[in-house]
């Protein structure tokens, strides 16, 4: 930190102080701010002020004070992001919202929760089933993850095949400019075409164009039954033809996961039933509804797939379910025994583009001698590629590099999208070009200005520099 | 169980800061900063790795953990955060001292001649000038204003007799198999009727408790204050004790910070099996059904997992089998019985605030079941529950299951 910006960061911490802040609240020691310059990425920089409002009048303040400097702003919800969407790329100032963890509201009658952006998506779920609710968006961090977070990165998760991702939840929000002042888009109707939709504006917006304070979420009822089975298939399109066979015979599953040959390798062992060598893929896959119906779905599946699949395994009870799921669950770590590193990126494809995709992955992997390991959400085309690599030796790492670049290429070949889920932050941000025309993106930079004129917000995310 | 410098380095490195400890750090989910979690505790270490200048955030960051072990429990990539926290208080240590509290409470813990059981006898006398009893529960609270010490903080009882005093004129039967009985200080000095209830349900099983009064504290706590010297010197006490004993091949506790503390201990007797009485219980199922014979307590009874017995020693079954045998369906579970108390040995005395936050979703959590009795496998769990208790207004009790047990059992 320079000496200008540490008279800086005294003079706003003081100012803050008088304006009612906790000590607790403003975070100035260097050290202390090391903690509020990384996510999940592992990129880390050094934030200049870090601030931890507990009200929507705490965030007007920061920002009317933050205004009166020019200074920039960086939000952050638990830092768990896997773009770089939290991060602070310039002098500024975090406003992490992890305090502004109220249930506002759980409306039963209208089925809709009201909270504050810092409330983890997993403690939501939990409060709601409590009700007989359900809130669907599942994205792997949704035990530490925020609310605020999932919406700005529209966060999605297993259970997108049925339910959508995040934005397809919220039906409203309120936000402050980044000039202080108030706006509130959405309500709770389920029929509502009063103006442009803001509120699908800002979702997935990644904290550039306004800080979200309070969010109106749809809720669903509780389904009766979960049932989940596992299926073996001796090759990427045998699994593909199958997950196209289930959704026209109308067995809706909510979730269908898969895993590729590379990742059935690395967490065989660790399984309590055996997978077959002949195995090359497995699909992962949830039906939920009331009794009947995901009584019949299950039996029409088991019909459908007994002679093509290689294992059909049914889980009978709670137990064996977590069984199944060690196989998805165990699968990160796992992976780390491949190589040291990965560089992990979440493209999505239009589903019928996944055998595809992955067979030109392998290529590639071959090309380049490295190996990429696929698994993913094959009910939605949304697929994580690990390049693995040992980034210390500098021949593999420009090789993981150039890996990047080809999977970008191939997936915007196909007419996929450079992220499903994660967003594009400042990690894929030099990729944007390639996957939209300069005047769509002159147009998403010309709503980026109505926002926020002097790029403060979050600036050095989404947009190339 | 201390690690050497370049040991830490690798622990360090083995963090990916995905964030899923903080799903489960109590101190997180009070404060929501992130500095106080384990990602951002393990960072800050690894920037001041080495330095003798110790920034008044990492001193914070490093004070702010309850050792609960939470954050390692949900660590995909294994790393031993809480041995690395322990490593950063000796460095501390080292550098700037122990606070003067600790050190003289350390001081009782080792010395022969003003030892602690000398203390609380002293203090057995004196108590009552500054306490007086709960009406409802077990402990004391202050008569008068103190400094530091609040209207509703609870202390214990302070015994004229200790476990070891009790147990002098004891008649062992020489018949029955043998085994080791680890009480901890707790059990020794504060709530001997612990001791004698586990010896009790001991000898009902058929076996000798044998408690030698050579016993040191087990170290947790002289671990946690990052107290290298006096861990070291409690440990090589209660080892050549083992040692003098290695006939005996099984140790018993009842106390769940000392099984953990124990099993941790590097040389260990060959076949020496530290073992908390839960699962020593659990492994002789059979004869304690026949003892108990379909007998209940007919309280309602939930419990609350100790994290040194669930995270530290993976142990959560055993407990849940012996409350249903000794309580049925009066036998109910509270929600997230698996989060932290907010004692964490003397976390409770020097961060009170925070402890009582956190204190305060336990006790609201055992309200809800409307249980009549709290369980936990750990007196400090137990103490601090008391005081949840107190500060609630809530009216159900503490107990250790295994005094619950022995109750069953004498009322046969």
């Amino acid at each position: 930190m320079t000496e200008l910006t540490e008279i800086l960061q005294r003079q706003l911490a003081l100012k803050l102080l008088k304006n009612g802040f906790h000590p607790e609240q403003v975070v100035t020691s260097a050290a202390a701010l090391s903690c509020y310059g990384y996510d999940a990425t592992r990129q880390q920089t050094e934030p200049m002020l870090a601030l931890l409002p507990e009200n929507e009048e705490q965030v007007k303040t920061i920002l009317k004070i933050a205004g009166e400097k020019s200074l920039k702003i960086f939000p952050r919800g638990a830092g768990s992001g896997m773009s770089g969407g939290s991060i602070p790329t310039d002098d500024g100032i975090i406003i992490s919202l992890t305090r502004m963890k109220q249930i506002l509201e759980i409306d039963e009658e209208n089925m809709i929760a009201t909270v504050e952006p810092g409330v983890i998506t997993g403690e939501l779920q939990e409060e709601v089933s409590r009700c007989g609710l359900f809130y669907p968006p599942d994205p792997a961090s949704l035990a530490f993850s925020t609310i605020g977070g999932n919406v700005t990165e529209n966060a999605g998760g297993p259970r997108a095949v049925k339910y959508g991702v995040t934005g397809n939840f919220v039906m409203g929000l309120e936000a402050y400019l980044v000039n202080g002042e108030k706006i509130k888009c959405g309500n709770k109707c389920i029929k509502s075409v009063s103006g442009y939709d803001l509120t699908s504006l800002l979702v997935g917006s990644e904290g550039t164009l306004a800080i979200i304070t309070k969010i109106l979420l749809k809720l669903l009822p509780a389904p009766e039954t979960v049932k989940t089975s596992l299926l073996a298939f001796a090759s990427m399109s045998a699994a593909a033809r199958a997950v196209n066979a289930m959704l026209k015979h109308q067995i809706n599953p909510s979730t269908i996961e898969f895993l590729d040959h590379h990742s059935i390798n690395a967490v065989r062992s660790a399984l309590p039933f055996t997978l077959p060598e002949a195995a090359d893929t497995v699909l992962l896959v949830e039906i939920d509804g009331p009794d009947a119906l995901v009584k019949a779905q299950s039996e029409k599946l088991s019909r459908l797939f007994q002679d093509e699949a290689l294992v059909l395994i049914e889980a009978k009870d709670e137990n064996e379910r977590e069984q199944l799921w060690l196989a998805r669950r165990k699968l990160s770590p796992a992976i780390a025994n491949i190589a040291p590193h990965k560089i992990n990126e979440d493209i999505a494809v239009p589903l019928a583009a996944i055998p595809e995709v992955i067979s030109r992955l392998e290529k590639l992997s071959q090309e380049i001698d490295l190996p990429i390991v696929c698994f993913g959400h094959a009910g939605d085309g949304n697929i994580h590629v690990n390049v693995m690599l040992d980034k210390n030796d500098p021949a593999q790492a420009i090789r993981g590099h150039k890996a990047i670049d080809e999977i970008f290429a191939i997936t915007l070949e196909l007419g996929g999208t450079l992220s499903g889920e994660h967003g594009i932050g400042n990690t894929k941000s030099a990729y944007f070009s390639k996957e939209w025309t300069p005047a769509t993106i002159a147009t998403m930079k010309a709503i980026k200005k109505a926002f926020d004129p002097g790029n403060r917000l979050n600036p050095g995310k989404i947009f190339p520099a | 169980m201390t690690m050497t410098q370049s040991e830490i380095y690798q622990e360090l490195k083995k963090c990916v800061k995905c964030g899923a400890c903080m799903a489960v750090c109590p101190i997180y989910r009070q404060t929501g900063r992130e500095e106080m979690v384990a990602r951002g505790k393990l960072n800050l270490i690894e920037i001041i790795h080495n330095n003798r200048e110790l920034p008044e955030a990492w001193i914070e960051a490093v004070d702010h953990c309850l050792l609960c072990c939470s954050c390692e429990e949900n660590c995909s990539k294994e790393v031993k955060i809480t041995e690395v926290i322990a490593a950063a208080r000796i460095h501390q240590t080292e550098i700037k001292g122990l606070n003067k509290v600790k050190k003289g409470a350390f001081a009782l813990l080792k010395n022969r001649i003003f030892s602690i059981a000398k203390f609380v006898k002293l203090g057995s006398l004196v108590q009552w000038i500054l306490w007086r009893r709960l009406p409802r529960h077990s402990g004391l609270v202050r008569r008068l204003p103190l400094p530091g010490i609040d209207e509703n903080m609870v202390v214990p009882i302070l015994p004229r007799r200790n476990l070891d005093d009790i147990l002098k004129k004891r008649k062992i039967n020489p018949q029955l198999p043998s085994l080791l009985f680890f009480p901890g200080c707790a059990t020794r000095y504060l709530h001997p009727q612990m001791g004698l209830d586990l010896i009790f349900v001991l000898e009902q099983l058929g076996f000798n408790a044998i408690v030698p009064t050579e016993f040191n504290c087990c170290g947790m706590v002289t671990w946690g204050a990052g107290d290298a010297a006096t861990n070291t010197q409690l440990k090589e006490g209660n080892l050549k004790v083992f040692n003098d004993n290695a006939q005996v091949k099984t140790v018993v506790t009842g106390c769940a910070s000392c099984g953990h503390a124990l099993k941790e201990y590097d040389n260990l007797p060959q076949e020496c099996e530290i073992l908390d009485i839960s699962e020593f219980l659990f492994r002789h199922k059979e004869k304690l059904e026949q003892l108990v014979a379909g007998r209940n307590l007919t309280r309602k009874i939930t419990y609350h997992d100790p994290c040194h017995l669930r995270k530290g020693q993976g142990i959560t079954k055993e407990p849940r089998w012996l409350l249903k045998l000794i309580a049925g369906e009066n036998f109910i579970e509270m929600r997230h019985p698996e989060r932290c108390c907010g004692a964490g040995g003397t976390f409770g005395l020097t961060h009170k605030e925070l402890s009582r936050k956190i204190l305060k979703e336990k006790t609201d959590a055992a309200d809800a079941t409307g249980a009549e009795i709290v369980t936990s496998g750990c007196p400090g769990c137990l103490l601090q529950l008391t005081e949840g208790a107190v500060v609630a207004d809530s009216s159900w009790q503490t107990e250790h299951p295994l005094s619950l047990l022995a109750e069953l059992l004498r009322n046969s």
